[in-house]
């Protein structure tokens, strides 16, 4: 069992950063948006010295276990978050994003860790330790956290849209951005998600090819699927359907990301899972 | 002390005419250009009726502030202002109102804050006082204490500005369409905009956007010469009234501000429009009534329109929020306010010879604390007596200054000196 101090201690920096950006939203203090920042900085520095932590003790990569995994998702989503901030410098989105990031890192550190089942035992016998597996898990795990943003950009693109519609000016109104910004977000949290999947599937096919000699598996079949309706989603946005149509296409593409992270992920497929 | 308090004390006074003083015939003719204040501020220094003068003149007030001795002056400053206008005495003098110490101060720090004005927490009427202080500069008709004065008010409006969001709704239609607009695409400068009609609601949004920075304006008027007049006044370009179902596929921004009775912009136009436009977002500000753009266009993909009734239902929220905001800007008012008369009342003489006295204690005790114990008594009386005998003679000239005014600088200059505000 790992010890997770450093884990809980990115935990106190992500609320902090939260707390923060709440508190900008409601009463902008020049220093404040700055310090979010490093907050957010100083939590990612943390989780990834847990993340080092888990696989040291569990001596392979950390999303052998379920904990590991989700921890990873949260740490990437910290990472997408910086690179959405140094992109786009909406720094008013910080406290719609943030809560994210805070509760992955808190299912990360509450979820089992042991549950290594026979499937990834024997996964693991068969070269868990290859660099290409672990690329293609980081990138997975690295494109379901850009859906999850996507997501969530998408419901605030939605809420600004039906503001700006009733001509509801208050404190929401304010404090979002503009839909171009928030769409704009939107199209690079998708972009990089679909680019880390792509990547992330040809080196599975890859490793796939060399370990198990079959590429036939649910999770790759709905990795495809997602793959589609992002691919169909940003095709769209280009072709007059930019706005709340993206949006809702969007939401109903990160139905898909659950749905195979957890159903598919957990009943479905058998040599793929990692819990 | 005798000296000190045989003179009589400086007052602040505050005379003016505003909105809601009275007659707006009177205020009018009474009402004060940039010249005018010059003039004012060199006749008030003529008849030696005030030994400091500011003149705050906006459209809706002439505010005249200064320090004064003795009693009567507004009276007497009412008599010249009315004879110089042009004024039946009796109706000037019904028609103004005029404070006194405290209460000038804090109609002051009102007035930068916007809380006195028609349109609540406008941001105007900060620059109008700033430039109220430099004529005054400029005349010679400020010292220490009316400089401090406006300082602070400029300081107190700033702050209500920042710390509250008295000012943060706009209350203009047009000023709220932009805000409108801005939530959708981001940067307003950036996109097309294309005013329908050249008369005044047309020439004041095209000035505004230009204002804003917009680079890309177009113009279209049933008479081609004024959408060119206008064009060429703002850095815009002018289209042609009939090409204008060629020119709505490159708009962003339209404002619609015809007279015509019927609508210009009906909705197959608008939808061929988006279809060009491949769905890129268009937004119509229609500031005419009757409407110049059909208002079923809001149904089609990514279209928003906004008539005069939404815009001015905003408005009307956006004064409520406003005024939420008053108790807030009060309270901000009343932390300056006191600030200043703590500095104002330091001013009194006594005050300054009790700070300076307490002073001059500190310093001798700092050095006495580096002899020895036994010869501190004896080197303290030493020093006191080189203290007194120094300060004997400022001091006494201090207190028996007959003008006022010359005397609030004095004190103010020692107070400087001495570094005793700290």
């Amino acid at each position: 069992m790992a010890s997770h101090a450093l884990g809980w201690l990115a935990l106190l920096c992500y609320l902090g950063a939260e707390l923060l950006a709440i508190a900008t939203l409601i009463a902008p203090r020049p220093a404040w948006p700055r310090l979010t920042t490093l907050a957010i900085a100083a939590g990612l520095v943390l989780q990834f010295a847990n993340l080092m932590n888990r696989a040291h003790v569990l001596g392979s990569v950390p999303y052998r276990t379920l904990g590991g995994s989700v921890s990873l998702f949260a740490w990437m989503l910290g990472i997408a978050y910086l690179v959405l901030l140094v992109r786009h410098r909406a720094r008013a989105m910080g406290a719609f994003l943030i809560p994210i990031i805070v509760v992955a890192t808190l299912a990360g550190l509450l979820l089992p860790e042991s549950a290594a089942t026979a499937s990834t035992a024997s996964v693991a016998a068969q070269g868990t330790h290859g660099s290409v597996f672990a690329l293609h898990v980081t990138l997975a795990i690295l494109a379901y956290a850009a859906f999850t943003f996507s997501f969530v950009l998408s419901i605030l693109y939605l809420i600004q849209d039906r503001q700006i519609r009733r001509h509801r000016t208050g404190l929401l109104f304010a404090r979002l951005p503009a839909l171009e910004v928030i769409g704009r977000m939107n199209r690079s949290s998708v972009t990089i998600g679909l680019a880390a999947l792509v990547v992330s599937l040809v080196l599975g096919a890859f490793w796939a090819e060399v370990v198990w000699s079959s590429l036939a598996d649910p999770k790759v079949e709905w990795a495809v699927i997602t793959l589609v309706v992002y691919g169909f989603l940003l095709w769209m946005d280009r072709r007059g359907w930019e706005g709340p149509r993206v949006a809702v296409l969007s939401i109903l593409g990160f139905g898909v990301v659950l749905f195979s992270y957890t159903i598919v992920n957990l009943y479905f497929s058998r040599a793929h899972s990692f819990r | 002390m005798s000296a000190a308090t045989a003179t009589t004390e400086a007052r602040l006074l505050l005379l003016g005419w505003n909105f809601r003083s009275g007659a707006g015939s009177v205020r009018d003719r009474i009402a004060f250009s940039g010249d005018d204040v010059r003039e004012a501020l060199e006749r008030i220094r003529g008849r030696g009726l005030m030994s400091e003068g500011v003149i705050v003149a906006t459209c809706h007030r002439s505010e005249i502030y200064g320090v004064a001795e003795g009693s009567g002056t507004d009276r007497e400053l009412t008599r010249m202002i009315s004879e110089w206008r042009g004024v039946d005495f009796d109706e000037a003098a019904q028609s103004s109102f005029s404070l006194e110490g405290p209460e000038a101060v804090r109609h002051l720090f009102r007035v930068a804050a916007g809380l006195d004005s028609m349109a609540l927490g406008e941001s105007e009427v900060l620059g109008q006082i700033r430039s109220a202080l430099r004529l005054a500069r400029e005349t010679g008709t400020t010292r220490a204490v009316l400089h401090r004065l406006f300082e602070s008010a400029v300081a107190a409006g700033k702050r209500a500005r920042t710390e509250t969001e008295i000012a943060r709704h706009p209350l203009s239609v047009a000023s709220i369409g932009f805000e409108l607009a801005t939530k959708v695409f981001g940067e307003i400068a950036e996109q097309t905009v294309l005013v329908l009609g050249a008369g005044e609601t047309g020439t004041l949004f095209a000035q505004q956007a230009a204002e804003a920075g917009v680079r890309d304006i177009r113009i279209a008027n049933r008479s081609p010469e004024r959408a060119a007049a206008l064009a060429a006044k703002i850095g815009g370009v002018p289209v042609a009234w009939g090409a204008l179902p060629g020119a709505l596929p490159e708009a962003d921004l339209v404002v619609g501000a015809t007279g015509s009775p019927t609508a210009v912009v009906g909705r197959d136009a608008v939808e061929r429009a988006m279809r060009q436009r491949r769905g890129k977002p268009m937004f119509f500000l229609d500031l005419a009534v009757p409407r110049n753009v059909d208002p079923s266009v809001s149904e089609i993909y990514n279209v928003y329109a906004y008539g005069m009734d939404e815009l001015e239902g905003v408005a009307e929220e956006n004064r409520r929020r406003r005024q939420r905001e008053v108790p807030r800007v009060e309270a901000i008012l009343e932390e300056e306010h006191s600030r200043f008369l703590t500095w104002y009342g330091n001013l009194a003489v006594v005050p300054t010879l009790n700070d300076l006295q307490r002073r001059l204690a500190e310093l001798r005790d700092a050095e006495l604390a580096r002899l020895p114990e036994g010869e501190r008594e004896r080197f303290r009386e030493f020093a006191d007596a080189i203290a007194a005998k120094l300060l004997h003679q400022p001091l006494r000239r201090l207190k028996s200054e007959p003008d006022a005014s010359r005397r609030l600088d004095r004190v103010e200059a020692v107070r400087h000196l001495f570094d005793l505000d700290q």
